[in-house]
């Protein structure tokens, strides 16, 4: 998940700047080697981090015009002091100049509606001849703060529920000259459970006629999945912020040290992405990297979670921070956090609390795609990419995700989670699936 | 200081615009090479680093420079908190840059990149680059560099007259890349260490000691008044053109990341990236002292910015 575009980018950099720190021994034992086996290969590990390879892109065009849409939505909850940039729902917007069918995108864990990973689908759909809208996921602290009625993400229900209210906010206050003649879903990641879960809610509201949604590289079980998330973290960088600090400061030295050699006159962008590209050599390292990557997506959400629900985890409910006040010391106790106490102590108590028939129990079971498995199952316009080493699926996951979707799901060999988008192959299925063409895998 | 008082006032006047439910406004669309530019970037770097490191490990193995750098160890890296005893103006001032970029300087910067073709753009960033040859002229001057300053001086007087008053950078295909240098690296090379972080409105992040080499490079403009560009009314109008060719380049847009930890992130990159640039410095000047300084710069790879 390597879609928090500049900031992903820009962490990954710095703290994964340069593990080539093989010189100097690390003054303290480095963490455990690797993830266990059963969590990922190490295939799917590079792909993940990497991403696709530039010479398997598919062909885009070469300008794609974008305008930046800033909506206020009328059921968003009082913003608190410390959100105040997040006011405004941010999407953006790639129209056709003629009638054209729309598609629109929603990013996974944490991301904006701007994301590599966006960039690259929003590329090939408008190519194809798609009107594109771009949604963040709905954890996106942007979208919490600005579109939530709950102001808890997490929960697939909910969340699809506010995407489908913006959505129908959105396409109703596009310029007249943009004509829609149908309209599809899809998202990647946890974003490609929200899809679906969005297409389900419009099957029983019908109020925008969504007709196909694609699934790309969904959650099964997104309690499940954030598990693995969790435990990927822990052998990888350790439990609690001691291991990140232990990270960093490895990470700062091997960049130094490289930097010194270079001769390069300044600290640029490019030089920490090579130096990241070329010293990620083992499976922790990869690991570390998609670990850190959630986890800082999971810091956002959790803050903003704790602060709605009252629930003084790190944000005293009765003192909420001003703008003026320092959260170093909250973001550093919220890294040591991982998503399982986000659950127990922020998601749970307040939905228990909403919610009069729920338990933990059934919250975990509201969070998998079963709740929308009979739709999935009977209806053609269902549809998913996924692929076999994808690290946030486990193997009766995947296997669930076939029989349910039978035909209508294209698993790749390779690419782990995301690892293949943008590519040839992911592309033309992707568009063929939108298109009502897709036959199945190989036709 | 007159500057900053006008963009106040149109801050204000944009500011209190009230908006429409729904704003819908073009944006630089989004080109083929920016859509794969994760991608490119990195395979393009890639074959750069492994030189790099290949070349590092050339030198460990076949010339034991006497003097080089020791190599940091973990233990030397600086701690994960970052010196701000100014953090609640800071923190305001970060409020305002962010509020300032929102409403004026990243529109108008849009339009800039929208309305003007890329070469006409290119040539308005050699220009300046050119003027701001003469501060790095005296700053290696002071920092004792005279090769670099040399090449400064060089470069000036080719761009200024073959190049068209600094439009091209014809000093480049001599083989003489631009190695801007300021007086906070100058600071830097006399031992001073960065001091607190500072956030200077408009400007950005900082340190007390950038901030101050920032405001001395501007005296020196000032000082030196190439051209006679620097001071009279031109120099407001070339100031703001300056501005926003400037942030047009930089690719940062306040509050993405939609956190409310964003002023942390900035704070810890900015500061960190400063002090390895500082201990890059340092080791090139270790250096600089057992190698001749042509060989040196023969050694320096062209920056990146363009």
């Amino acid at each position: 998940m390597m879609q928090g575009k500049r900031l992903c980018i820009a962490l990954a950099a710095v703290l994964w700047g340069a593990t080539l720190a093989k010189a100097e021994p690390p003054v303290e034992p480095p963490p455990a080697l690797g993830p266990p086996a059963e969590l990922a290969d190490s295939a799917g590990l590079r792909a993940t981090v990497f991403g696709t390879p530039p010479g398997d892109l598919a062909e885009v065009p070469t300008r794609v015009p974008l305008s930046e849409i800033n909506i206020k939505l009328p059921w968003a909850r009082p913003v608190p002091a410390v959100f105040w940039f997040d006011r405004e729902l941010r999407v953006w917007f790639s129209p056709q100049k003629k009638p054209a069918p729309l598609a629109i995108i929603i990013s996974g864990t944490g991301g904006d509606g701007n994301t590599t990973n966006i960039s690259v689908l929003r590329a090939a759909l408008y190519g194809a001849g798609y009107h594109v809208l771009t949604m963040p996921s709905p954890t996106f602290p942007g979208f919490i703060i600005s579109a939530s009625s709950t102001g808890v993400a997490g929960d697939l229900l909910q969340d699809g529920h506010d995407l489908y209210a913006s959505m129908q906010q959105i396409i109703a206050r596009l310029p007249r000259k943009v004509q829609i003649t149908d309209i599809d879903v899809l998202g990647y990641s946890l974003g490609g459970a929200n899809a679906a879960i969005v297409k389900s809610i419009d099957a029983t509201e019908g109020k925008l006629k969504i007709h196909r949604a694609v699934m790309i590289n969904p959650p099964v079980s997104l309690f499940s999945s954030v598990g693995r998330l969790d435990k990927l973290f822990a052998s990888s960088i350790g439990t609690g912020d001691a291991g990140v600090e232990i990270l960093y400061r490895r990470l700062y030295a091997g960049l130094a040290n490289l930097y010194k050699a270079s001769d390069k006159v300044r600290l640029d962008e490019n030089f920490v992405l090579a130096v990241a590209a070329t010293s990620l050599k083992t499976d922790a390292e990869y690991s570390a990297a998609i670990a850190l990557s959630f986890r800082t997506a999971l810091v956002n959400m959790f803050f903003a979670g704790d602060l709605y629900a009252g629930t003084g985890v790190v944000v005293d409910p009765e003192h909420p921070p001003k703008v003026g006040d320092s959260l170093e010391e909250t973001q550093r106790i919220l890294r040591g956090k991982p998503f399982s106490e986000y659950f127990t102590r922020v998601f749970a108590p307040y939905y228990l609390q909403h919610r009069p028939n729920a338990t933990s129990a059934s919250l975990i079971a509201d969070n998998r795609l079963e709740i929308i498995g009979d739709a999935l199952r009977s209806n053609p316009d269902y549809y998913a990419q996924t692929n076999s080493n994808d690290l946030i699926l486990d193997r009766r996951e995947l296997a669930w995700l076939k029989a349910t979707l039978g035909s209508r799901i294209a698993v790749y060999s390779g690419g782990g989670h995301l690892g293949n988008i943008g590519a040839r192959e992911q592309v033309s299925d992707l568009l063929a699936m939108l298109d009502g063409r897709w036959g199945g895998p190989g036709k | 200081m007159r500057i900053y008082a006008l963009a106040g006032v149109l801050a204000v006047a944009l500011g209190g615009c009230a908006s429409e439910q729904m704003t819908i406004h073009g944006v630089p669309s989004e080109k083929r090479v920016a859509v794969n530019a994760a991608q490119s970037e990195i395979a393009a770097a890639f074959a750069d680093a492994a030189a790099t490191a290949a070349a590092t490990e050339h030198e460990k193995t076949a010339l034991p420079v006497a003097g080089a750098a020791p190599e940091d160890t973990p233990a030397d890296a600086p701690s994960m908190q970052t010196y701000d005893p100014w953090e609640r103006t800071n923190r305001l001032t970060y409020r305002f840059n962010a509020r300032f970029d929102e409403a004026i300087f990243l529109p108008v910067s849009n339009r800039y990149r929208r309305a003007v073709p890329g070469p006409i753009r290119t040539g308005v960033y050699n220009f300046f680059a050119n003027l701001g040859e003469a501060d790095s002229v005296i700053n290696y001057a002071l920092q004792l560099r005279i090769g670099y300053g040399a090449r400064s001086l060089g470069r000036f007087l080719i761009n200024s007259t073959i190049g068209i008053g600094g439009l091209f950078d014809i000093a480049k295909r001599f083989n003489l890349p631009a190695v801007p240098t300021g007086f906070s690296a100058t600071l830097a090379n006399w031992g001073m260490h960065p001091g607190p972080y500072l956030v200077i409105p408009l400007l950005g992040p900082s340190t007390l000691r950038d901030g101050v080499g920032y405001a001395a490079d501007y005296g020196t403009a000032y000082a030196v008044n190439v051209a006679g560009l620097y001071r009279g009314n031109a120099s407001y109008g070339l100031t703001v053109v300056h501005g926003v060719d400037d942030r047009s380049r930089v690719r940062f847009r306040y509050y993405a990341t939609g956190s409310p930890f964003e002023y942390e992130i900035v704070r810890f990159l900015y500061v960190r990236k400063r002090l390895i640039e500082d201990e890059g410095l340092r080791a090139k000047h270790r250096k600089g002292n057992t190698q001749s300084e042509s060989q040196q710069e023969n050694a320096v790879a062209a920056p990146a910015g363009k």
